[in-house]
């Protein structure tokens, strides 16, 4: 018992420092760390060009004739989106970029310790673990950046509020890994990486309804997108960040429910499928069973792979 | 427990009838030999011979088709996991992280192996002392010259104190004063420690140092013994005769003695080194300065192969 004990203490020692050596990697390399903020720098770019505009005039369109709101407000609500936008798809492509296992197998470092004693599930979990908490820590920066944004044009977040954006962060960042690094196990050339990595940054901003609203997609899209489970976990992002600014319409500018309502769907605060609307419990129990299944799959994978490593033919005669 | 197995074995490795086949390409094809303790041993042989790919199976890196591998004693088809300590690497390429530096590059591996601490403190102190590391260590690899690479390498498949060192052409790029380097601190290590070196090589010169050698030629092994013994038993010795009397040529081609006029003399084959005492006593009279050249590695590898080691170097 103390023998396994002390095996187990062994291999957590081997994964922190794994975990510690990913991240550095990360951090220090200059260009991933660029690349992987490409989607979130077009999204500022865009927003400060043309698409703050668009949303205010939304907004203000969707209000009845003759009602105003404060510019604070206008501010505030397109500044959420913004950020919620960024949250949501950095979740993703920067656990794309942020996957150290790809790189050692480009570069041969994962050979290097495919000869060390460390037990191929540590290294295996460091690549994930690692790519979950830089994915994390980059989220909760731009959260950070945000809040300091809101501070600025308007704060209307509350306390529950924050907590919840926190932990949908945690989970989107968890999902954004899990398929990275599902992905990464297929991958093992420089030219599949780039390419990857720039399809999932380029895309997935457009899918996630980063770029623009899902409600504004068109129908055949919406269904798809409604396919897919990242869109739940940024429909979560998004409701929190505007939770407060449209409590806050109803609840102090009296603004109708129906047209808050209509403002929250305009703006992906409510989540549909197929024409139905979804709960916010449901989507974290899709979001988090899709965890779960990325989860089963990558271990499915990981042991695929090592089974099918050419064996002896010997002790292949022998099995049978 | 894994220390008196090591102990018990003279032969630290012992490779019986391994094979290796990718489709038609007989990579390694049925080779058997064994390595003792503290032994320098070479793998000569052209790229794509199987060197690498022996190394590579026996490190664990790639699968083999057939054959026995015992590391110490150990069976690596049973044991795998128990030989990795055993074993330190330093492969063609360096596979360290550029970006980081080289302490932490060797604080990762050395924690691979279960050295963190006041061990981890120790091993780097020892390795840097020897590799003359200090002031290399907190750069990153990236900033690094070829040669201040090449010993972080060596650093890393050291950091583990290994009982088998396998250098798969450690010294390719490097300057003369890192070679010396690596070779003073290598033979340290095989007196102080009895470190047993596998080396793949393309330079003679060190593997003329080598106790053993093995010629592998598409994936065979086509000469198995001492440098001093395959010179003896492959290599073409020579003898250079610089002065001589000028119808000498003339008398050497009447006789049927085979030679090539070169840029400093007449050249004549032999076979071996009586020979040369023959030539001399029968041609006493027309040589006036001559040398005999003993055979090197470079002729073992064209008599035993039929190709240059050196027309692979510039290819």
């Amino acid at each position: 018992m103390s023998s396994n004990l002390y095996k187990a203490r062994a291999e957590f020692y081997k994964l922190r420092s794994l975990v510690s050596r990913n991240i550095k990697i990360y951090f220090k390399d200059k260009m991933t760390f660029f690349v992987s903020l490409i989607t979130p720098l077009i999204l500022v770019i865009l927003f400060l060009t043309f698409l703050k505009d668009v949303y205010d005039d939304t907004i203000i369109d969707s209000l009845p004739q003759g009602m105003e709101i404060s510019k604070k407000l206008i501010n505030a609500f397109s500044g959420g989106w913004l950020f919620s936008s960024i949250i949501s798809v950095s979740t993703v492509t920067v656990a794309f970029c942020s996957n150290i296992h790809v790189l050692d197998k480009i570069n041969k470092s994962f050979t290097d310790f495919s000869i060390t004693p460390v037990k191929r599930p540590t290294l295996l979990a460091s690549y994930v673990i690692s790519d979950f908490l830089t994915t994390l820590l980059i989220c909760l920066t731009v959260m950070l950046v945000s809040f300091v944004y809101l501070a600025i044009v308007g704060f209307y977040l509350s306390f529950g509020d924050i907590v919840m954006l926190l932990l949908s962060t945690m989970i989107m960042s968890a999902f954004g890994s899990l398929l990275a690094s599902l992905a990464g196990m297929f991958i093992s050339s420089q030219g599949a990486l780039s390419g990857i990595s720039s399809c999932v940054s380029a895309l997935y901003g457009f899918i996630s309804g980063a770029y623009m609203p899902i409600s504004q997609f068109g129908a055949g899209m919406k269904n798809f997108v409604s396919l897919l489970p990242g869109t739940y976990g940024t429909v979560l992002i998004r409701k929190y960040y505007m939770r407060g600014i449209l409590r806050h319409l109803e609840e102090v500018e009296h603004i109708p429910a129906e047209i808050v309502s209509s403002l929250n769907k305009a703006f992906d605060g409510q989540m549909s499928a197929f024409g139905t609307d979804i709960p916010i419990w449901a989507c974290y129990l899709i979001i988090s069973l899709s965890c779960v299944a990325l989860f089963l799959l990558l271990l499915a994978v990981a042991a695929l792979l090592s089974k099918h490593k050419p064996r002896s033919k010997k002790q292949s005669r022998r099995k049978k | 427990m894994t220390e008196r197995v090591i102990r018990m074995y003279d032969k630290v490795i012992s490779i019986e009838h391994l094979k290796k086949y990718y489709k038609e390409v007989k990579a390694v094809d049925d080779i058997s030999f064994s390595v003792r303790r503290g032994e320098l041993f070479a793998f000569l042989g052209l790229n794509g011979a199987g060197k690498s790919t022996t190394i590579n199976i026996l490190c664990g890196i790639a699968e083999k088709d057939d054959g026995k591998i015992y590391v110490c004693g150990i069976d690596t088809d049973k044991e795998r996991e128990a030989i990795k300590p055993l074993l330190g690497v330093v492969f063609q390429n360096s596979v360290l992280d550029s970006r980081l530096s080289g302490i932490d590059n060797l604080r990762t591996r050395a924690a691979m192996y279960g050295i963190t601490g006041r061990e981890f403190e120790d091993n780097l102190y020892e390795l840097s002392e020897s590799l003359e590391l200090a002031d290399i260590l907190r750069r990153p690899l990236v900033k690094l010259s070829g040669g201040q690479k090449r010993r972080m390498d060596i650093a890393r498949a050291l950091i583990h104190k290994p009982e088998i060192l396998i250098l798969d052409e450690p010294t390719t790029g490097l300057d003369p004063k890192t070679r010396i380097l690596v070779w003073r601190l290598l033979a340290e290590l095989r007196r102080k420690r009895g470190l047993t070196i596998i080396l793949t090589t393309h330079y003679m010169e060190e593997a003329d140092e080598a106790d053993e050698i093995v010629v592998i030629d598409a994936g065979k092994i086509v000469a198995h013994d001492t440098p001093v013994n395959l010179k003896n038993d492959f290599a073409d010795d020579m003898m250079r005769i610089y002065a001589f009397k000028t119808e000498f040529p003339a008398i050497l081609q009447a006789d049927g003695v085979q030679y090539v006029k070169g840029n400093s003399g007449l050249e004549i084959k032999l076979s071996d080194t009586e020979e040369a005492k023959t030539l001399l006593m029968k041609y006493s009279d027309f040589i006036f300065d001559f040398e005999v050249i003993k055979g090197n590695l470079d002729s073992v590898f064209v008599n035993v192969t039929g190709k240059s080691l050196k027309e692979n170097l510039t290819a």
